[in-house]
């Protein structure tokens, strides 16, 4: 439950300790089966998907649709790179993503940091506003947020897209949870070697992070590479577009031939996945270290 | 938490401000203001943003008077209940299914997580592509002549099974470290004392399992009410508003003309109201259970 008390073990149980034992041989198939339907229904979407963006606008027009392309040719993504912007799009979801992550590292474990590691006066009030801020989602304030950016000039801009949603209380919340766990007598003794608050933070307590700042990074490129509405109500003009409010607007209002849209959704859908390749094993064990149970 | 208070050197009780202080200015700015500036602006009528009247409580008069919200909040409710409902079974089941010795553990893993990673906006664009009643795959595979996404109730419930598809995997995810909590000694005690697995999950995994629950009920609550962008792609509101949950009316209402904004925000509010007794409720029930 998520509750004001620090957690301090860290247990390391193997995934199984759910059960020990084999179930029995009848037990052990209708699982399997199960698995690999449930698999089938997951994966089967996403591989149709990057199977078709190969094909082209007569095979994508068969009926009945047809499985493998003829010939795996990239035209579809050459093209829709160079007779549309694609580029751009792509161009500003880079910038967008990696500059909101790193914004978001900054001052979210600055702020874990003070709430896990300082007595100070407010700090119990300052980590309620921060838990009661998970419930406030960008969606439900939508209107009034919109006005206050308006009023700092940042609409139209990709700064816009960049500053409102970097401090999220998810993330300050797993990084505090995860430095409960640092001993405070490190801290005590770098104190007494005569290391600085900022040095200290900076050569001890971030290294140690290590595991919870990866699952903030991935989250973090995750939800700001696929963002949607809040690009969707800063971007004015189509020169500000990100991948995923391109796609939707030329959906809508069939600009762009379909096959180059397959291909661009192919696109967006490679970077988070080869993120979440290399880091797979930081997401398990980071959310289960971060007490996020 | 109880510490000795100290007399601490300055830097020692200036640095935890400093640490603090972006965070909150961005939470400041960007969500405590807003938020509370919702309920001002709500009782304002402007048509372009920028000048406003005040208008007293009209809009929530207006707005309980709009058919078109009645719509939309019991679309969001069906979809919420739903949601819920079925992401919660669905990711017990899952982590389950997932912490048992089986093969290939860490492939089924990934192929679960694998919708968390992709962009709403394209789930919507796939499962559009799939779901067409023509051109679409699963009609043709299996030889139906289903309008999945042009039928209102089919509507829905394929939004619902979508959203479930997309999101599951991160609950899963939830669950299985919930699961990895559980002190495999009460497994083992249970297991001596003859009882089966039906017994084991009902009466060591469930209640141990709650605290756990409970967060994935919390998120996966605030989420379906979040949900908009794969819907907007998926069938765009339609058919006839059968999909149009609380946000998308918001946000129509507050950018597409004609320009209602404090009607919008009066939605916001009562959107940001729901949610907020809502979480509450959890809250006050999964404590009082935990008390018992």
């Amino acid at each position: 439950m998520i509750g004001l008390a620090p957690r301090r073990e860290r247990k390391r149980s193997t995934w199984t300790s759910a059960s020990a034992t084999a179930p029995p041989a009848t037990a052990r198939v209708l699982m399997y089966a199960g698995l690999i339907a449930l698999s089938i229904l997951f994966l089967a979407p996403v591989v149709w998907t990057m199977l078709s963006s190969f094909k082209t606008r007569t095979e994508l027009a068969a009926r009945p649709p047809t499985l493998l392309p003829e010939s795996f040719a990239l035209d579809n993504y050459t093209e829709a790179l160079s007779r549309f912007d694609f580029g751009v799009y792509l161009t500003n979801s880079t910038i967008v993503t990696v500059s909101a992550t790193v914004l978001t590292l900054a001052i979210n474990t600055m702020a874990a940091y003070a709430l896990a590691k300082y007595n100070f006066r407010g700090r119990n009030v300052l980590f309620l506003v921060t838990l009661g801020t998970i419930m406030i989602p960008l969606q439900i304030i939508l209107i009034p947020l919109h006005q206050v950016v308006a009023d700092t000039g940042m609409t139209n801009s990709l700064l816009g897209m960049i500053i409102p949603p970097a401090a999220t209380p998810t993330g300050v919340f797993l990084l505090r949870q995860y430095m409960l766990t640092i001993p405070d007598d490190l801290i005590e003794a770098a104190r007494i070697d005569g290391a600085g608050e900022l040095r200290i933070f900076l050569r001890l307590i971030l290294p140690l992070c290590r595991p919870a700042l990866a699952v903030v990074t991935i989250f973090s490129v995750i939800w700001r590479w696929n963002d949607f509405l809040w690009p969707l109500v800063i971007a004015q003009s189509q020169s500000l577009y990100t991948l995923p409010v391109a796609l939707a607007q030329f959906n809508s209002e069939e600009v762009v031939p379909f096959n180059y849209i397959l291909a661009m959704s192919v696109v967006s859908m490679i970077p988070v996945i080869i993120v979440f390749l290399f880091t797979q094993r930081h997401i398990v064990k980071g959310i289960s270290q971060t007490g996020l149970k | 938490m109880t510490r000795r208070r100290q007399v601490r050197p300055w830097n020692q009780r200036i640095a935890p401000y400093l640490f603090i202080l972006p965070n909150m200015l961005i939470f400041g700015v960007f969500i405590v203001y807003p938020a509370i500036n919702g309920f001002y602006v709500s009782g304002f009528d402007s048509s372009n943003g920028r000048t406003f009247t005040p208008v007293g409580a009209a809009n929530y008069g207006k707005l309980f008077g709009d058919e078109e919200f009645w719509s939309a909040a019991r679309a969001s409710l069906i979809f919420v209940v739903a949601f819920v409902l079925i992401s919660t079974a669905a990711a017990i089941g899952l982590a389950l299914l997932l912490t048992q010795p089986i093969r290939a553990r860490g492939f089924f893993r990934a192929v679960f997580f694998l919708p968390v990673l992709l962009s709403p906006v394209v789930v919507g664009l796939l499962w559009s592509w799939i779901l067409e009643r023509r051109s679409g795959a699963l009609n043709s595979v299996l030889g139906l002549d289903i309008g999945w996404l042009v039928d209102g109730p089919t509507a829905l419930g394929v939004t619902v099974f979508v959203g479930v598809w997309m999101h599951v995997g991160f609950y899963t995810l939830i669950i299985m470290a919930g699961l990895q909590g559980i002190d495999g000694s009460y497994h083992e005690a249970a297991r001596i004392d003859g009882a089966g697995a039906w017994q084991r999950f009902k009466h060591v995994t469930w209640p141990l399992l709650r605290p756990t629950t409970l967060v994935v009920v919390i998120l996966s609550m605030i989420a379906g009410f979040q949900a908009f962008d794969f819907i907007y792609t998926l069938t765009g509101g339609g058919p006839l508003g059968a999909t149009t949950l609380m946000v998308q009316y918001v946000y129509e209402h507050a950018f597409r003309s004609p320009i209602q904004y404090g009607l919008a925000a009066a939605g916001s509010v009562v959107l940001f109201c729901t949610i907020f007794a809502l979480t509450m409720l959890n809250f006050l029930y999964g404590r009082r259970r935990e008390s018992m």
